[in-house]
């Protein structure tokens, strides 16, 4: 995925991969990255690479790359929301409540998708009219969210779920659901960033909101319509968290938005808005999951974990400024 | 001048009131040694958010200070216990590790020119990370008794910490409203461009400004371990949260060039005596987050609102 | 271009220092263990004289009406939800305690002493507790001591002089012994089994996996303890690292281990899609509502655990047999309601049992 205001220098004198490269430059860093691990750790055990553990891989962790789809649209447009996780975990408890309660499933499917959209078109709505910072909206929605579940559940799990409604450990032809669900949300929402009018606005906004307006972009509108969007793929990453297994916790995920934001940003989405694809942020979703899974498949201890994810964060974002620098003298 | 005030006082009428009805849902809120217990017990956040208000006031921000408090107090007790540093030199060189940590952030972010949110999105998962691998789950705990004078004692009758948090809090006031540094901090918010055209020296002050963010985390984890009296790796786990929250309800611009230390302060004891008041009436853990989250939202709007009123 | 052979550089050496760590790790703290005998007899415990603490100049509270707290780990997880609903089933009986729970939405120790601390300061007469961190924990619940607050914990103990008694569910290497006892009849003297638990800072989990291998090592010494893996308090996370095990395993994974009431449910889910069942044992600790689709499915035989909800019962009784002075130092026994009597061990200990294991013939009786 190419953006219009690329700055991609030459064309003719490079040859087809350094084009491929500048274009998909962060994406081909995490590809290969990714690739890479899968060969080095399917070397030290070949199990690595069974059938069975690239599903874990995939569909276990999709739900957080179709919600940092939607977080990748957010930062595109120069905004952030720090409350998806916790948005996430009240609209689960909102879809297993009803599919308990008798509700047909589709309904339990989609309330959760529709509440997520209104939630957010409320927090769309405030940042876009009365202007406050989306940081800050949703610091209170994090807060609004994570105290009202507890109150109103008590923290009651919910459980005997009926068989019909756990979508996500379907598996048509073989292969888990959620990997569909990944796979084509993702390619819809690239083609939509890429080729509409409307995808296409979104990185006018974040990467000038004052040209966007001179060129007739109605912002506001935009603004809460891309929140609104968001919220519909949490609700979509809900229906895949919420289904995985036959309880439902109704406690926020921990920690969830912060993986959420970092896949979005490590898939080469620029924080300050204007850049970025949703194809990175599925990848840099599964290329984390990855990471955990191959630490235990190569015993390395648990404990570092976290350093080595955040030693990759830096070397990528390090490796992606220097790249930028270069493209913006040559 | 009055736009700069303008929240503060909005800030500073609701805080009166909020004290108001607090003090008179219970009548053991306004009582001199429960003031003085909040006063130690949103002394680490505070240090934090005061520097961090320098960090936000450029148009920056620091996500990476939870994750070095819990670094600084991992390495307080790995530097006394398993290397056999007396005490205060152990806390010194933990200290100076995680200064090391916010001198990192800096270079990253004005070395690199990466985004302040994603470097120390980076760093946070790295600094918990180290504290972590360093740690391998193990408490160090039976300081000698001493120590605990930071976290849990009183010098004439304060509790020790809030006089280091109060000396602070006056010093930061100073050089963020009076000094010529304090003016370069906004003039890099407002515009850093322009900032570095005019030849401040921005990428100096930049770096500073993150030591100074990483020093005030790491006196911050020290003083944790002191109060609490034992290490974990996952201490001072999402305060980067409170102190942002606290920063941003005190009227600092999240996009840089405004914000205030008296904001930043009034924001602190706003939240801590809602979270205290609340208690004592009688609301749960869970409703106070939420009226926090509220209050949050309904200041921000409020000052929005009077702000362009009276612009336009 | 630079880059990406930078790139594959970097990972290529991640790899290599990833294949040079081989030994895995086990997730127990490193306190001695004690091991009971594997023939069941009960182990030898001397006697040891009160350690408690002492809550002072507390007022006369002999049969009056008195306001507790009760501050668990955290809120929202299924097993304090029941010690929660224990406590408020002691204090309906008794009719003279007024008790509610208020804990932090994340196992946090500062959120826990700060909620303590505002307790402390509303004036309540008793605090009951769950601790996160026993250390950690101590300076405020001294400070409740001295404020002449009964102070009584349950499930996770804080250091002794902290507190007035503790209410142990059961002791560690009896957990121990029972989890190990039951994995071994499933899966044979020569399984091999991983563990899946909270996170390696957690407390009791530390302890009872340091007692399990102490066990384990003493009376099945054939087993084979592959590794710990850590999954948070995250259920898809629990699923996600137990179905990485039984990957990486294949075939030689004869047993899982869940350490909590999160992780033991969502490893039984993990085998079940699998299509594991009858090839991969799920023992562990959980309550009985999350393990019936598992238990009455037949993929799980056994769940160890002591029942919570009789844990915050027994805590609500201990704590109002201090308060009113019937519970003193050197006591051998306390009378718990509808429990009986209950012994007294370690100097200011009260033992609410042995380990409850449930089973498909029972789990349908209980509803917590």
């Amino acid at each position: 995925m190419a953006f219009a205001d690329h700055p991609t220098a030459r064309r003719s004198e490079r040859s087809l991969l350094h084009r491929l490269y500048s274009a998909y430059g962060q994406e081909a860093v995490i590809l290969v990255a990714m690739v890479a691990l899968f060969v080095i750790v399917g070397l030290i055990n070949p199990r690595f690479l069974s059938p069975e553990n690239l599903n874990t891989i995939f569909s276990g962790n999709a739900y957080i790359a179709v919600a940092a789809i939607g977080m990748a649209m957010i930062i595109i447009t120069g905004h952030i929301d720090v409350s998806v996780g916790a948005l996430i975990g009240v609209l689960a408890t909102i879809s297993g409540t009803l599919a308990v309660a008798g509700y047909p499933v589709w309904v339990a499917w989609l309330v959760p998708i529709l509440v997520g959209m209104a939630v957010n078109a409320l927090v769309g709505a405030m940042v876009a009219y009365a202007r406050i910072p989306s940081i800050v909206v949703t610091l209170g929605m994090l807060s609004i969210l994570r105290g009202g579940l507890i109150s109103v559940t008590g923290g009651a799990w919910i459980s005997g779920l009926p068989k019909e409604f756990l979508i996500a450990q379907a598996k048509p032809l073989g292969v888990p659901a959620p990997i569909y669900f990944m796979v084509i949300l993702t390619l819809a929402a690239a083609f939509w960033m890429r080729y509409s009018a409307f995808g296409r606005s979104l990185y006018a906004i974040g990467g000038n909101p004052e040209a966007a307006r001179a060129s007739g972009i109605p912002i506001e509108r935009r603004t809460v319509m891309v929140f609104v969007i968001h919220g519909a793929f949490a609700g979509l990453a809900t229906l895949l968290f919420a289904t995985q297994l036959q309880i439902i916790q109704s406690t926020v995920p921990p920690n969830l938005e912060l993986t959420v934001i970092t896949a979005a940003v490590i898939g080469g989405v620029s924080i300050l808005g204007g850049t970025g694809t949703v194809i990175g942020s599925t990848l840099a979703a599964i290329l984390f999951a990855a990471i955990g899974s191959a630490l235990i498949f190569t015993n390395v201890s648990a404990y570092w974990l976290r350093a080595v994810i955040g030693v990759l964060i830096l070397v990528t974002v390090l490796a992606d400024m220097i790249r930028r620098r270069r493209q913006g003298r040559a | 001048m009055t736009r700069f005030l303008r929240h503060e006082t909005i800030l500073a009428v609701l805080a009166v009131i909020v004290l108001g009805i607090l003090a008179y849902q219970s009548d053991r809120f306004f009582t001199v040694d429960n003031l003085l217990n909040q006063g130690r017990l949103m002394t680490e956040v505070g240090l934090v958010a005061i520097l961090m208000t320098f960090v936000i006031a450029t148009g920056g921000i620091d996500l990476s200070v939870g994750s070095i408090i819990g670094l600084t107090a991992i390495l307080t007790g790995v530097f006394w216990q398993s290397v056999g540093l007396p005490l205060p030199l152990a806390a010194l060189a933990a200290i100076a590790c995680g200064t090391f940590g916010g001198f990192a952030n800096g270079v990253i972010i004005t070395r690199f020119g990466v985004p302040p949110l994603i470097a120390t999105l980076a760093t946070l998962a790295l600094y918990r990370g180290l504290a972590e691998g360093i740690s391998q789950a193990r408490s160090v705990r039976g300081y000698p008794e001493w120590f605990y004078v930071l976290g849990q004692g009183n010098v004439l009758g304060v509790p020790t910490q809030l006089w280091l948090l109060v000396l602070t809090a006056i010093v930061a006031a100073i050089v963020l409203g009076l000094t010529r540094w304090g003016r370069t901090v906004y003039a890099i918010g407002n515009n850093e461009v322009a900032a570095r055209f005019s030849g401040l020296p921005v990428d100096r002050a930049k770096l500073a400004i993150y030591t100074a963010s990483g020093f005030a985390a790491a006196v911050a984890g020290v003083i944790l371990v002191s109060r609490v009296s034992t290490t974990r790796s996952d201490m001072g786990t999402g305060l980067e949260l409170d102190a942002i929250t606290a920063v941003v309800l005190g009227g600092t611009s999240i996009f840089g060039g405004r914000g205030t230390i008296a904001g930043t302060v009034l924001g602190l004891i706003l939240i801590q005596a809602l979270k205290n008041g609340l208690s004592l009436a009688g609301v749960k853990g869970d409703g106070t987050i939420v009226l926090i989250g509220v209050v949050l939202i309904v200041t921000i709007l409020i000052s929005n609102i009077v702000h362009r009123n009276g612009n336009r | 271009m630079k880059k990406i052979i930078l790139a594959s550089l970097m990972s290529l050496s991640l790899s290599a220092s990833f294949a040079h760590a081989q030994s895995p790790w086990t997730g127990g703290d490193d306190l001695p263990t004690n091991p009971l005998a594997c023939d069941g007899t009960a182990g030898t415990v001397a006697a040891k004289p009160y350690d408690g603490g002492e809550a002072t100049n507390a007022p006369d509270r002999k049969g009056k009406t008195i306001k507790v707290v009760d501050v668990p780990k955290l809120v929202g997880i299924g097993y304090f939800n029941a010690t929660s609903k224990g406590i408020a089933d002691a204090a309906a009986e008794m009719k003279t305690m007024d008790a509610k729970t208020d804990g932090p939405t994340k196992a946090n120790i500062d959120d826990q002493i700060t909620l303590i601390d505002n307790y402390i300061t509303s004036g309540v007469d008793g605090i009951l507790f769950a601790a996160n961190d026993p250390v950690a924990i101590a300076p405020v619940l001294k400070k409740a001591l001295a404020a002449g607050i009964n102070v009584v914990g349950y499930d996770a103990n804080s250091t002794p002089d902290a507190r007035q008694w503790f209410v142990n569910q059961a002791e560690f290497n009896g957990i121990a012994k029972s989890v190990i006892d039951n994995l071994a009849a499933e899966i044979g003297e020569d399984g091999a089994f991983a563990i899946v638990t909270s996170t390696f800072t957690t407390p009791n989990q530390a302890r009872w996996i340091a007692e399990m291998g102490a066990y384990q090592a003493k009376c099945h010494p054939k087993m084979k303890w592959l590794e710990t893996v850590e999954a948070q308090e995250d259920n898809i996370l629990s699923f996600n690292q137990a179905n990485t095990l039984i990957n990486k395993y294949g075939d030689e994974l004869k047993g899982i281990v869940g350490m909590t009431s999160v992780a033991t449910p969502a490893s039984a889910d993990a085998v079940t899609q699998a299509g594991k069942c009858g090839k991969v044992a799920v023992v562990g600790l959980a309550t009985p509502n999350a393990m019936k689709p598992y238990v009455e499915s037949g993929c799980v035989k056994s769940v160890v655990l002591w029942n919570p909800v009789d844990l915050g019962y027994a805590a609500a009784y201990v704590l109002r047999a201090t308060a009113d002075g019937d519970l003193k130092p050197g006591a051998t026994s306390v009378k718990a309601g509808k429990l009986g009597e209950l012994k007294v061990i370690n100097g200011s200990e009260v033992l609410l049992g042995s380990p409850f294991v449930f089973n498909k013939e029972n789990i349908g009786q209980f509803d917590f």
